[in-house]
């Protein structure tokens, strides 16, 4: 799930930088500076309007999660410690550490919501939650000789 | 009343943003449209076109183009007789409240919202709305355009029916609505990643659920096809239906006075 | 026998564009005239055409498809089913499209009320007398007559006999074990009679009766006698005849088909393989202008159901009772290195004929590695002289296609009927339309066209290199000859002599094109040329003097290496995918997988590379082959420097560019260099006559590890065997 969720991300900015440069193939030569620069200044925002906003918008969605992780390890039946889901807390949010468009990380931190939300309502069940920890998982064998013997390409 | 709207309009149209004409222009190029009357059809199998709804259609499209100059970019007719706006997503609330509300209009049933997912276009996503006015039994269709990072607003205070149909939209396109009063997901399991109804996902997804024995829960794991994914192979030799080998064209462009 | 004459082929029309042109070029080239050409109008479009065209060909020159039957463009026309009528402008009659040449001017409709009336009036009456039991055809969903009386046919019936008490019975025949029979379904468009006729050189099916009456039959209760009878089954637009092993298993519209080659001979067909829930369900032909045209050899077409039997799944070691015991793959890769790195370098490796190129480079990769020059192929070339330091001493350098316009073949020690079923149809079809003449030297055996039988004693060869026999004037009067070695004779103590006679014929002949090459060699088996290419020794003399302490066999099956040829502590490796002969004698099986399950490269007998595709998924445990020997390489401690395809075809281009040059026939020279070495030859012809081991249709079906394992092959040389018994 990992992968998808990356997947997704490269695939909206690969399609937002896309989005620029397809723009102005199709605008009369002329316009074609204004438009560019027009186009980097005016995109809809979705919640921030500046980076910083965005940062505060992540720091309070981690706190809310913070916070609410004592909870959810005694409202779930779930055999991981307060501890370990603070580790996955973190791992989940630096994974995106990277992302710079204040509009990415709006849908990241609006998705993560919508879970924290679904979670705290207890509309997730067990599984759904066990399934961060992706302990059922077989690891891939990466070099030729294990994928040889696993018969897998 | 048609005149004095436009009185109005001419006021407010005055500060057009650049990016929408450049839209503009990108949607006339992506869209075929053929502006001609079609040849009087007299094959039996072939349905038959009204005229006179077709001119009411048209003229009903004219007007509404006329009254809402600003965000209307195209009106055309489809399948022959079914009335399309095309407008600029800036425009979906007064458009949406203008089809309304208006006295010759009073489409009062937003029938359902539909999405499209065009991954070749600047604005990848196309947003359906289908209206419907008992009052004058008619029928119309909105569209507007979108991408992924940019929010388009909910008509949910416009149509109370919008409010599961947007969250529907969400889920499977990932198109967020502004200031929608509970936008979550509505189809997808909890947890579920991607939106699927986006053409870059793939059919068979990217993890299978499962109950795992062991554990004594439902597992997400990777997927792993152990069965063939059957696919059907349709096509002939021959060409199955030659009647249709000149079909009607997909839309046909109603002119709209765009001078002034 | 039929047999035109080039007048009147040339006057008839009755032929396909592609063999007039062919005959047309021929023609012209004498006279230096290009006709001129005319134009016609079809629905309203100009069209220019060449004089001679048929309205059905000219249609088709602007992507109007007329609906056919009988009409077949490889074919002669017989113009007997009517669906292609259409309207031509001023003629009172609808035309049949298929038979008439286009006039100057002409304006031809074929959508209009007079064609459409024509086409549904037929359509009627076809579908009078045909039972409607699509639900049980087998041609159901790729059935010309479904699919046309869809498009074509009126929409509504006029039948009104629901007590069906009119429509016309036809008892089944019996044509072999391949073709099934529905005789009630068929429509009389005598497409397989013509191709029994004009391809396949049998006479057998014909029609009897009139009218109503009639019928398709062999007239008397008789097997469908040829190696290219399961082309029928594709030519039959109806299901009249349909393949009896594919028989109610699969739709079309639900199998998934993946174009591959052929491997069964050395002529690299390609076909396409359906296959359904990870089986392979039928083999089709390909169109490939080059190769094979659209046709298939029987045993390519039907010996797939030997690919689910006798297979290899799992690897296997012989334990200390002589069993062989399944193991996993682990402990099979682990004893099988630890017995390589004690023999050190006395190893050496023999290729079968599947072998494909990229294990036959790995293994040379391994090998050499390992101190090891004995690769050897199991299939015997002679070594003197250039040897196969030239590759125009053992390709079939002329090409396929290019043997449809010789003027004179003389065939030394073959029988091309089967052993490339498809460089034979080209032969015959060279033989009945362009005046082709053939000599053969070897066994007296029926090639299904006439030919002059010059004896089987190399003596006669050994005149005829010497210019003393009489086929010499003719060889030498020939514009363009052609001289075709089998590979089997070239297989004997005196092959090099033989090919030195060849090679010394072949240059006192004087074709006419700089670019015509006399010398041909055909091979029988798919991975020679590659192997060649590739740097293998023919012959495993050499692996017999080295004695090695192990030997890999690599579906090596034609037992060209006993046990007894080894010492008696030697390892026997087997990596291959059916329980042959070599998995007998092997100590160690390391399953492979078969043609329709890997991505692998052949080079055919012309040096044409081409690749097969994975079809389906490897049963049980096998591997692809090039991986088990990259696997090994490893836990020998000799990684081998590629680990995916890519790699391991940048690896082939290296060693032999054109190996990767996929559907290229890569063309050989230097014939008069090789001419030169093969003077040095000491070696003298014997007094043995020339034999071949395909000799009668019996011994066509099961050649090889695949076919051996295939049911369907069985029951075939049973048929031929009972068919021999027969008073008919």
């Amino acid at each position: 799930m990992i992968t998808t969720k990356i997947l997704n991300l490269l695939f909206i900015l690969f399609f937002s930088c896309q989005c620029h440069s397809a723009r102005t193939v199709t605008c009369d030569r002329k316009m074609a500076h204004q438009t560019i620069r027009q186009n980097l200044k005016q995109v809809k925002p979705i919640l921030s309007l500046d980076k910083e906003e965005a940062r505060k918008r992540v720091l309070s969605l981690y706190k809310a999660w913070y916070r609410q992780l004592p909870y959810i390890v005694k409202q779930y039946d779930i055999p991981k410690t307060a501890e370990q889901l603070k580790q996955k807390l973190r791992e989940e949010f630096t994974k995106h550490q990277d992302i710079k468009d204040v509009r990415v990380i709006d849908m990241l931190v609006i998705k993560g919501q919508m879970e924290l939300k679904e979670t705290v309502n207890i509309w997730k069940q067990k599984g759904h939650l066990m399934s961060y920890f992706k302990d059922t998982w077989e690891p891939k064998p990466t070099d030729f000789l294990s994928k040889f013997l696993a018969g897998k390409e | 009343m048609a005149s004095l709207l436009r009185q109005v309009s001419k006021a407010l149209r005055a500060p057009i943003n650049r990016n929408i004409a450049a839209c503009y222009q990108s949607r006339l190029q992506s869209t075929e449209t053929a502006n001609v009357e079609p040849p009087v059809e007299t094959r039996p199998t072939v349905r038959k076109f009204d005229a006179v709804q077709r001119t009411q259609l048209k003229d009903f499209g004219k007007y509404v183009a006329e009254c809402l100059p600003k965000y209307v970019e195209k009106v055309q007719l489809t399948a022959g007789d079914e009335l399309e706006i095309l407008i600029s997503p800036e425009g979906i609330l007064p458009v949406l409240q203008f089809l309304k509300d208006h006295h010759n209009c009073q489409f009062a049933n937003l029938t359902d919202i539909a999405g499209m997912d065009i991954p070749s276009r600047p604005y990848r996503f196309e947003i359906i709305y289908n209206l419907l006015s008992l009052r004058f039994n008619s029928r119309i269709r909105v569209k507007t355009y979108t991408d992924e990072l940019t929010p388009v607003e909910s008509c949910n205070d416009i149509f109370k029916a919008a409010n599961w149909y947007e969250r529907e939209i969400w889920d499977m396109y990932g198109v967020f609505f502004a200031n929608h009063p509970d936008l979550r997901r509505i189809l997808t399991d909890y947890g579920f990643e991607g939106h699927p109804f986006r053409k870059d996902f793939p059919l068979s997804g990217y993890v299978e659920v499962r109950y795992d024995d062991e554990k004594k829960r439902v597992v997400i794991e990777p997927l792993e096809l152990a069965q063939e994914f059957r696919k059907f192979e349709l096509s002939a030799p021959w060409e199955q239906f030659p009647n249709f080998r000149r079909a009607l064209p997909v839309a046909e462009e109603i002119n709209v006075d765009k001078k002034e | 026998m039929l047999r035109t004459t080039l007048g009147k082929v040339l006057t008839g029309g009755s032929l396909s564009p592609k063999r007039v042109t062919a005959v047309v070029r021929a023609a012209s080239s004498q006279t230096g005239k290009k006709p001129e050409q005319i134009e016609v109008f079809i629905d309203d479009i100009p069209v220019k055409v060449d004089p001679g065209t048929t309205v059905l060909q000219a249609a088709a020159m602007i992507g109007i498809e007329i609906p056919r039957f009988c009409y077949h463009e490889r074919l002669a026309v017989a113009g007997n089913c009517r669906m292609c009528l259409v309207e031509v402008e001023k003629s009172p009659k609808p035309v049949a499209a298929c038979a008439m040449p286009v006039m100057k001017g002409w304006r031809i409709k074929t959508d209009s009320e007079m064609t459409k009336k024509a086409r549904e009036g037929i359509m009627e009456f076809l579908l009078i007398n045909h039972p409607l039991d699509c639900p049980i055809c087998d041609q159901g969903g790729e059935c010309d007559l479904q699919d046309q009386s869809m498009a074509f046919g009126s929409d509504r019936s006029r039948f009104v006999d629901i007590d069906h008490t009119g429509k016309r019975a036809v008892e089944d025949k019996d044509l072999g074990p391949l073709i099934k029979t529905v005789m009630t379904r068929c429509i009389h468009c005598t497409r397989c009679i013509r191709f029994a006729s004009e391809v396949a050189g049998v006479d057998d099916l014909g029609t009897t009766g009139r009218g109503n009456d009639m019928q398709i039959g062999t007239y008397v209760e008789k097997m469908f006698l040829s190696e290219l009878s399961g082309n029928v089954i594709d030519l039959c637009p109806v299901g009249a005849l349909t393949s009896k092993p594919y028989s109610f298993t699969a739709r079309p519209w639900e199998i998934r088909k993946i174009d591959s080659i052929d491997v069964l001979d050395a002529v690299g067909s390609n076909i396409v393989v359906s296959s359904r829930t990870g089986e392979v369900m039928r083999i089709m032909p390909r169109v490939n202008e080059e190769i094979n045209e659209e046709w298939i050899a029987d045993k390519s077409r039907f010996s797939y159901d030997g690919l689910k039997r006798q297979r290899l799944i799992t690897p296997m070691l012989r334990d200390n009772t002589g069993e062989l015991k399944p193991v996993d793959w682990e402990a099979a890769l682990l004893t099988v290195a630890k017995q390589i790195r004690n023999a050190g370098s006395s190893i050496g490796a023999v290729a079968g004929g599947f072998a494909d190129a990229e294990v036959l480079v790995a293994v040379k990769d391994l090998l050499n590695y390992l101190g090891s020059e004995a690769l050897c192929t199991e299939h015997t070339f002679p070594l003197d002289g250039s040897g196969t330091d030239l590759r125009s001493s053992y390709l079939l350098n002329n090409g396929i296609a290019g043997a449809e316009e010789a003027d004179f073949v003389l065939l030394v020690g073959t029988n091309p009927r089967f052993e490339a079923p498809l460089l034979n149809s080209r032969l015959r079809k060279a033989y009945v339309h362009n005046e082709l003449d053939v000599a053969l030297i070897g066994p007296k055996v029926d090639l299904r066209y006439q030919y002059q039988h010059l004896g089987d004693s190399p003596s006669i060869l050994q005149q005829l290199a010497n210019g003393q026999h009489e086929v010499n004037k003719k060889l030498k009067a020939a514009k363009k000859p052609l001289i075709i070695v089998g590979s089997e004779v070239l297989a004997r103590p005196d092959g090099s002599a033989i090919l030195a006679a060849a090679q010394k014929l072949s240059a006192s002949t004087s074709p006419e094109e700089q670019n015509w090459r006399v010398l041909n060699v055909l091979h029988k088996v798919a991975s020679q040329v590659a192997a060649l290419d590739i740097g293998y020794t023919p012959g495993v003399d050499r692996i017999r003097e080295l004695n090695p302490k192990v030997l890999l066999l690599l579906g090596a099956d034609d037992g060209a290496i006993e046990k007894s040829d080894l010492p008696n502590d030697s390892f026997i490796i087997y990596l291959g995918h059916h329980g042959d002969h070599g998995a007998s004698i092997a100590d160690a099986i390391l399953p492979g997988v078969a043609y329709t399950e890997k991505q692998a490269t052949y080079v055919n007998t012309e040096g044409r590379a081409q690749q097969t595709l994975v079809a389906v998924s490897p049963p049980g445990r096998a591997r692809d082959d090039w991986k088990i020997i990259r696997a090994l390489s490893e836990l020998l401690g000799a990684k081998l420097p590629y680990d995916n395809l890519n790699e391991i075809r940048d690896r082939l281009e290296e060693v032999a560019p054109h190996l990767t040059k996929y559907g290229e026939a890569e063309t050989a020279n230097y014939f008069k260099q090789a001419q030169e070495l093969s003077k040095g030859i000491k070696t003298q012809l014997d007094n043995s006559p020339f034999d071949v081991k395909l000799k009668e249709l019996s011994d066509y079906f099961m050649t090889d590890s695949i076919s051996r394992a295939s049911p369907t092959m069985a029951k075939c040389v049973q048929a031929v065997l009972k068919q021999k018994q027969s008073k008919f």
